[in-house]
């Protein structure tokens, strides 16, 4: 049986180490300016952020009543309205200045960078 | 036996309460799958004084009926995912640990739950971009898993001379 001093190393050796992950994740660079709009493990769209030159919005409907507003802008892109019910989608702010996939648990929907992209459907789409 | 009903009964009722208010409180972090995981404390609780099967059967009651309640399949997933991962964990990890170190067991619950619930993002988006989010989880799941652990041990300690069974 491990003494509580033990554990309480354990668990802050995993905090820092977890902590560190997450700075580094959060402030690397992002390599490409493509995006992709992903749900249910299927690309919607491919969008290069670069070439956006005027702001626009569209919607997206989940095919169960539930749907969300994008939003692209030069150089970035973000949910800017949603029906869900926790909207942690249009809390998450703008890719890329926010590095994290925008994730839509409730409406299965995902908003990334194609150097996280690791999808077979990326894949297909590529090949296409 | 019908007081053992009626323990569990009775727990799986504060635990659906708590649940359910929590649903309430709007995320004050917007990042998927942090939240403060209150109903944990009952299942810590029933873990250590109930039993494992008794703990068992409150866990998936409440996952199930807590779903139900708030009307969402999706969440159903990730709870039953994220549940039996910190169940495993904490039932496997019960035997190390001294009625005075609990709050590790939830700690360490907590993360699983955080794990599981990955595991099914991951099964469920097929793709590892959202392992983004591994890290932030974990913090999380320490920091929650505390708090709720914490919770539990004050309990256990204050009820510790009431029998369960």
């Amino acid at each position: 049986m491990w003494q509580t001093k033990t554990w309480l190393r354990l668990i802050a050796a995993v905090l820092l180490l977890c902590v560190g992950l997450t700075v580094w994740l959060a402030t690397r660079p992002a390599a490409s300016t493509v995006v992709e709009i992903v749900q249910n493990g299927t690309v919607l769209q491919r969008i290069d952020l670069a070439a956006v030159t005027e702001e626009y919005s569209f919607t997206v409907s989940d095919g169960n009543g539930g749907s969300n507003q994008i939003t692209v802008q030069p150089g970035r892109i973000c949910i800017s309205a949603a029906d869900c019910p926790d909207l942690i989608c249009v809390h998450h702010g703008w890719l890329p200045d926010n590095r994290a996939p925008i994730v839509c648990l409730p409406h299965q929907l995902m908003i990334l960078s194609v150097d996280d992209a690791t999808t077979d459907a990326s894949i297909d789409a590529t090949a296409q | 036996m019908a007081k053992r009903i009626s323990l569990d009964a009775l727990l799986l009722a504060i635990a659906l309460i708590i649940f359910v208010l929590e649903a309430q409180i709007p995320p004050l972090i917007p990042i998927p799958g942090v939240k403060l995981g209150l109903a944990n404390i009952v299942t810590v609780y029933a873990l250590f004084r109930t039993g494992a099967r008794d703990a068992f059967a409150i866990l998936i009651c409440r996952i199930l009926l807590g779903c139900i309640f708030s009307g969402q399949i999706m969440a159903l997933l990730f709870s039953l995912g994220g549940g039996l991962f910190c169940f495993g964990a904490m039932l496997l990890l019960k035997r190390y640990l001294s009625e005075k170190q609990l709050w590790i067991c939830s700690v360490v619950g907590a993360v699983f739950h955080n794990l599981g619930q990955m595991t099914v993002a991951l099964l469920f988006f097929q793709t590892t971009a959202i392992l983004a989010y591994l890290p932030v989880l974990i913090i999380s799941g320490i920091v929650t898993g505390a708090f709720t652990g914490i919770c539990a041990q004050l309990l256990i300690n204050r009820l510790g001379r009431t029998r369960a069974r």
